[in-house]
């Protein structure tokens, strides 16, 4: 493997990092988004979601991502498929980050939540000051690990013609017609992003017990 | 706000959980300016009598009145309060509880200013500088920036205190403030209550600390099974009750210090 | 042709790949889970070089995705002499790969076992494999039930990256079939359907092992 496999060896591992970055922040954000609505009790959107969480967290992201693929022409949606991989794995992740973020809120401290309501603070203040940023703090360990996990799975992407980091070792090993250098490195750069991660995970942990009080 | 009015008065007060009848008609006022201490044994609704004052319990039957305004329900219809008057209302409020209940999140001056800068809408300076002062006046001064996790029970508590006065409450509700605490630290608490007592705050104390309820109240009030059984000024409580069962009380407790 | 018809017609093709996806999860999970039990055994012990290399090699498979972990069995194993075909790759790929993470699992369990366990059995002077087996092993399991069933779903999903390198599972059924007339829904919704009833399955079913377990007093709730 020489110098220019390696350039696109790392092009394709940003590509990786972009698609999934992207996911990640709009799961978070989703997931979120779906755990209140499930709080809210709301008659049917949370039945619904409900369905929406288990389904999509037994589906596993290959055949997510073809599905998504295969019925964008008939359903008359954009066919780009990087549109196509950052829909699939935000759907996914944001079934696994709702889960996440329903813990955190059913397992909020009520003292302090009538704290907060003796002090005449209305729910929408309470969530705002209160809640959120000990959540944030407190589902972090877990919404990281959860990154992860979406980086492990996304080499589903390559099966609908994206080239990451999984499908350009395919690249380089057609025209050299070796594969297991590629294939190494490949994995030796997936290590660092994950290994990053990880990483980042035992600070957010640290940080979460001390909360804990 | 009625400045004739009792700060607190409660009428007929009834309240069931799961089909135990915790309270069976309270009647109390409670006027500016007083300390009013409620005693009684465990389960017999000090606690729930206390709570539905902000409405944190919501009461089956009574009237609850808070500055001679109606607590919890409004107009003529008698249709339950909305969340947002529900908070207007126990703005003018505050409550110390027994578990402390800091945010953690949030340093000790910041617990202190939080709510009356998002609440009332006071200036961060303004807040940030009666914060200080209530800080001082409590006895922690030196920890504006710690956070609740590296206090002691009594500094907690303290901070508690502090941040229940940073509202201007027309009254303080103490739910049994001191029962958490170890022993050595209940003194300091009882302390701030104390000169909150005497510098004139309106005060409904919860509570199992008999010396302290018996040299700091205006008023004792005993409640047993649900009704209050005996009220009357702290002396006439202690040495010579008209009810038996508060003589029996008493004298449990008298054994247990004597 | 609707929707039912076609379905029916590439019965076939769907009960083919059902069969290699439920043959791959539920051999993999035995042997995954056999696996794991005697990388704990191994790491029981004194800290030594080869305890200290075992756990880094875990550590390492856990830090890999799947795919590359195959692609490295299959696509890369040739280079050195080694060629798998599609099914040993697949086994041996979901096996290791989630046989690491069991032991992961077993490893955190084992930490939160109180000392006197062990302590109580060398007393009654069991040796060391027995007290393993016997003593320390069927805790760490009972207690890390719900985490089994994480990891185990987690396999099931592995099974579908097999789709990639030609195997004929449940996700390349759908495929086949969607190719072959062009109409993608009923064929996929057909195979989530059936990975989610697998997973429904399998949680149903550690849900009553947990409860048997709690009836002997083996977990805490």
């Amino acid at each position: 493997m020489n110098s220019s496999d390696w350039i696109t060896l790392l092009y394709a591992a940003w590509t990786t990092v972009w698609v999934c970055g992207i996911s990640i922040i709009l799961g978070i954000i989703l997931g979120l988004v779906v755990a209140m609505l499930r709080a809210a009790k709301i008659p049917v959107i949370s039945q619904v979601l409900a369905v929406y969480v288990s389904l999509i967290r037994a589906t596993p992201m290959v055949t997510l991502v073809l599905f998504l693929f295969v019925i964008a022409p008939s359903m008359g949606w954009e066919v780009d498929a990087r549109v196509v991989a950052i829909a699939a794995m935000t759907i996914n992740t944001t079934a696994f980050n709702a889960e996440i973020w329903r813990s955190a809120l059913t397992s909020f401290s009520r003292e302090q939540l009538e704290a907060a309501k003796a002090a005449g603070m209305t729910t929408g203040l309470t969530l705002r000051r209160i809640m959120l940023p000990q959540m944030l703090t407190t589902s972090l360990p877990g919404l990281v690990n959860e990154m992860s996990l979406l980086v492990k799975s996304s080499p589903a992407i390559a099966m609908i013609g994206i080239v990451d980091l999984t499908r350009v070792t395919n690249r380089i090993a057609a025209v050299t017609y070796d594969p297991l250098p590629p294939i190494l490195a490949a994995g030796l750069l997936y290590l660092l992003i994950i290994g990053g991660l990880v990483r980042f995970q035992r600070i957010a942990d640290s940080r979460a017990k001390r909360l804990a009080m | 706000m009625n400045k004739s009015a009792p700060v607190v008065e409660i009428r007929d007060l009834h309240k069931h959980f799961a089909g135990v009848q915790v309270l069976r008609g309270i009647n109390l006022k409670v006027e500016r300016g007083q300390t009013v201490s409620v005693l009684g044994s465990s389960g017999s609704g000090k606690s729930t009598m206390l709570r539905c004052i902000n409405w944190l319990e919501v009461p089956d039957g009574g009237e609850i009145y808070i500055g001679g305004d109606r607590m919890g329900i409004k107009g003529e219809q008698a249709k339950a309060m909305s969340n947002r008057e529900l908070a207007a209302m126990r703005a003018r409020t505050a409550m110390v509880f027994q578990g402390f209940n800091l945010w953690p999140h949030l340093t000790v001056l910041q617990n202190v200013t939080e709510a009356p800068i998002h609440v009332l809408g006071v200036s961060r300076k303004e807040a940030n500088d009666h914060a200080v002062e209530l800080l001082e006046k409590v006895g922690l001064s030196h920890k504006h920036d710690a956070y609740p996790w590296s206090l002691s029970g009594g500094q907690r508590q303290r901070v508690a205190i502090a941040r229940a006065l940073a509202m201007n409450p027309e009254v303080i509700l103490f739910d049994e403030p001191t029962s958490a605490l170890d022993p050595e630290l209940v003194g300091e608490v009882l302390a701030v209550m104390r000169s909150l007592a005497e510098d004139g705050f309106t005060m409904v104390i919860v509570t199992h600390e008999m010396e302290f309820a018996r040299a700091v109240s205006n008023e004792v009030v005993f409640i047993e099974k649900g009704q209050i059984i005996e009220r009357a000024a702290p002396e006439k409580f202690f040495t010579n009750s008209d009810s038996e069962r508060v003589r029996q009380f008493l004298g449990r407790y008298r054994t247990t210090t004597a | 042709m609707n929707a039912i018809e076609m379905l029916w017609d590439n019965l076939g093709v769907f009960a083919e790949g059902l069969q290699n996806t439920l043959i791959l999860f539920c051999v993999s999970s035995v042997f995954a889970f056999i696996l794991a039990c005697c990388i704990a055994f191994l790491l029981e012990g004194q800290e030594n070089i080869p305890r200290r290399l075992l756990r880094a090699v875990i550590d390492l498979m856990r830090m890999l995705p799947f795919l590359i972990f195959l692609y490295l069995l299959y696509y890369g194993l040739p280079n050195l002499g080694i060629s798998l075909d599609v099914w040993a790759a697949g086994f041996i790929a979901l096996i290791t790969y989630h046989g690491a993470y069991f032991a992961e699992i077993l490893r955190a369990a084992r930490t939160s076992l109180p000392a006197g366990q062990a302590e109580a059995a060398y007393a009654h002077g069991f040796i060391n494999a027995t007290m393993y087996w016997r003593i320390l092993l069927p805790q760490m399991v009972m207690r890390s039930g719900p985490l089994f069933g994480n990891q185990l779903v987690c396999l099931l999903k592995d099974t579908a990256f097999l789709s990639i390198i030609t195997l004929m599972d449940l996700t390349a059924a759908a495929s086949a079939v969607q190719a072959k007339y062009f109409v993608p829904l009923p064929p996929f919704i057909l195979v989530i359907a059936l990975y989610w009833s697998i997973t429904l399955i399998v949680e149903a079913l550690l849900r009553r092992l947990a409860r048997r377990a709690q009836k002997r007093g083996l977990v805490h709730e």
